[in-house]
């Protein structure tokens, strides 16, 4: 007999979230063959069956979250009994599913009225059918008495006041985004320094050698990194420890059908414009279509995050732990702008917004930072 | 169709058995040669004079007779005069004529008709005016007709002379005279059939008798008012209609129930009990009854119109629970 346990797809993953599963209880399974679809923070996987025989029990039902390392479901041969280790093995549920109990009784005792409610039988039943709490509803009878009428009122009343919604289950995504920015919200803490840029040439040149503007700020945000590298570090708040990396690689926060994404182009401060431009067009197709891989998500150093193209010029982004700061580009605007000799000229501008953990870097850290990387974008050489 | 009057629908049900069956006769006091205190047999005068016939005033005698005379056999009509005399003979209904087809593990039927008036009139004072019907409810072994209308009366009283069972039948005075449609052609009204003499939806009012003529003319005044009565004539007492009763209550979710006879113990209280019984998740509002005062009818006429229920006090208890 073979216990299928809640798998771990990596060192963080504390839980996983069943799907779906591919066979049903009493059917047959061969060994290396799909058994079921369970979702991590970060990823998706099937998992395959261990061995071949029977699935004679599933205890971990789908749509369930359960702890890693629980007994999930039992394979053995047929006609094996698994009443024992289902018993032994109860799994660790986090979410616990509500069960629908029966109709609670309808409630007659009211001390706030006066002792018992008065209610017709008629308005007594439709109340337990429509679970209504009496001591909600005005009798408009004798004594105060309940009617059908003042239920049927009440009824109507409660419809008029009804706001429609409807629940949406958090994506397995969406849950960890969740976590992870709550995470960081609550233990970072967060500044956000902005300074606004003269994006002309920049973004002159980008469409002359046909790159993105990210691509472009990838590029330069690499060459500042490395010179002032405590940006480009990973905090460890337990052992107070500030990990500083000797090459870059930069996650591009990537709006998806799903939820935001971060994937990760690696050694940038290596690499060639062109090639970081072809890396993040191809990483964010993929990541688009939902065909990345966890490997593609991980290790980033330093998070860009372009909002260039939407209706935002300044915000303030959320570090990505545990990454110590985030760099967020704004819309670009044409604006006049006072140049030599006091003329005024319409130039392309917008705004950076670095948002960085105080607990590391200083204000004054930030500002070399953002003048730094002005100067690059305002002066564009990217060689 | 014709309309004849209520007296007329009992003769030409009584005529017409009469002629089908040779075991049937009928007699009491002054039915005779009177035709019935109240003209019941006016139709009948000069018919049958085997087979109808005056009896002296002995109520023992007059119900005792039709139990020795359905024990051999026939089948006998004994008018009871004024239902309040029924108390004066009525050990040979009670003990003897509602128990036989019981004790004899029902190797002997026992059909005959007890009949005759009942209800207030102009002042007939407390020995003359009663209605006692419960009576023959409480008391089991005997099936209870009142008809309210010439209709019913002809279908019920017919049925009830093909009956293995004794029956009673009583019919108020003042009905007596009332003219309604009766067709020419034959028809039965099976017992345990109520008859809606009204459609509503509001509030069900379950009656027999005089009442029922009473609780309609309460329906109309209550319709001006918006209020949908639906009016139940029960027709027979034992056995009732209590399918119809309560799917009416289902529908209205509201009872009176009302009865010329004593509220006290009246028949209203087991009907009403028994939708409770049956309908409590139906009832929005207390079961009420119409009845009599508990207090012999008075002579005087303002004390007799005082004591007796009438549309007025239908209208006060449909107002009283849905208001």
């Amino acid at each position: 007999m073979y216990e299928i346990k809640m798998p771990r797809f990596g060192l963080t993953m504390e839980s996983g979230f069943i799907e779906k599963w591919f066979k049903k209880e009493g059917e047959k399974v061969k060994e290396g063959e799909p058994l079921l679809e369970v979702s991590s923070e970060k990823i998706t996987n099937e998992v395959v069956s261990p061995a071949s025989g029977i699935l004679l029990k599933i205890i971990g039902k789908e749509k369930e979250e359960i702890k890693v390392a629980t007994v999930i479901a039992i394979i053995g041969e047929e006609g094996e009994k698994v009443e024992e280790i289902k018993e032994k093995e109860e799994p660790k549920r986090i979410v616990e599913t509500t069960e629908r109990g029966e109709i609670p009784p309808i409630k007659v005792a009211s001390p706030e009225r006066g002792g018992r409610i008065k209610a017709s039988p008629l308005a007594k039943k439709i109340a337990r059918e429509k679970n209504l709490d009496l001591s909600q509803i005005k009798g408009t009878g004798p004594d105060g008495r309940i009617e059908k009428k003042d239920v049927l009122a009440y009824l109507s009343s409660a419809s008029e006041k009804k706001v429609e919604f409807k629940i949406e289950k958090l994506s397995s995504l969406r849950r960890t985004i969740a976590e992870r920015l709550s995470k960081s919200f609550h233990t970072a803490v967060t500044l956000t320094n902005t300074t606004e840029v003269d994006f002309t040439e920049f973004k002159k040149l980008m469409k002359e050698k046909n790159v993105s503007i990210t691509s472009g700020l990838a590029f330069v945000l690499s060459k500042v990194l490395i010179e002032l590298n405590k940006f480009n570090a990973h905090f460890n708040s337990d052992k107070k420890e500030l990990i500083i990396y000797n090459n870059v690689n930069i996650g591009i926060a990537v709006d998806t059908e799903k939820g935001l994404m971060v994937p990760v182009i690696r050694n940038t401060d290596k690499l060639s414009l062109k090639t970081i431009n072809d890396q993040i067009k191809k990483i964010a197709g993929e990541v688009r279509k939902g065909i990345i891989s966890e490997d593609d998500i991980k290790g980033s150093t330093f998070t860009l995050t372009n909002l260039g193209m939407m209706r935002t010029e300044i915000f303030t982004p959320v570090i990505n732990p545990p990454e110590v700061a985030i760099l967020g580009i704004g819309r670009i605007i044409k604006k006049p702008v006072i140049v030599d000799e006091d003329k005024i000229s319409v130039r392309e501008l917008a705004f950076l917004s670095l948002s960085y953990d105080h607990r590391i870097i200083d204000g004054a850290d930030a500002a070399k930072f953002l003048e730094k990387l002005a100067k690059l974008i305002e002066n564009p050489e990217l060689k | 169709m014709r309309e004849i009057t209520f007296a007329q629908a009992l003769g030409e049900a009584i005529f017409e058995e009469m002629e089908k069956d040779p075991t049937i006769f009928t007699y009491g006091e002054d039915v005779a040669k009177q035709g019935g205190i109240f003209g019941a047999y006016k139709s009948l005068l000069g018919k049958f004079p085997e087979r109808i016939f005056d009896t002296p005033i002995s109520e023992e005698v007059i119900y005792g007779s039709a139990l020795g005379a359905a024990l051999v056999g026939m089948r006998p009509i004994a008018e009871f005069h004024f239902a309040d005399f029924l108390f004066t003979g009525i050990q040979s209904i009670t003990l003897q004529i509602e128990k036989i087809r019981y004790m004899t593990g029902g190797q002997g039927k026992l059909h005959l008709l007890l009949r005759g008036p009942d209800g207030i009139s102009n002042s007939a004072a407390a020995q003359h005016s009663e209605s006692i019907e419960t009576i023959f409810m409480h008391t089991p072994g005997i099936k209870v007709i009142i008809p309210s209308t010439p209709y019913d009366i002809k279908g019920l009283v017919k049925t009830a002379l093909r009956e293995d069972d004794p029956v009673i039948c009583f019919e108020h005075k003042m009905l007596y005279k009332t003219k309604g449609p009766v067709p020419e052609k034959e028809y039965l009204i099976p017992f345990g059939v109520a008859d809606i003499k009204k459609e509503g939806n509001d509030v069900t009012i379950v009656t027999m008798s005089r009442m029922v003529h009473e609780s309609l003319k309460a329906a109309e005044e209550l319709e001006h008012e918006g209020i949908s009565v639906e009016v139940i004539d029960l027709r027979t007492l034992v056995p009732w209609d209590r399918n119809q009763v309560i799917e009416s209550v289902k529908k209205t979710n509201h009872l009176v129930v009302a009865h010329e006879t004593w509220k006290r113990a009246g028949w209203g209280a087991e009907i009403a009990s028994i939708v409770q019984e049956e309908a409590f998740d139906y009832l929005d509002a207390p079961i009420v009854r119409v009845g009599a005062k508990n207090v012999p009818m008075p002579f005087n006429p303002l004390l007799q119109d005082f004591v007796t229920p009438n549309y007025k006090d239908v209208i006060d208890a449909v107002k009283k629970i849905l208001r």
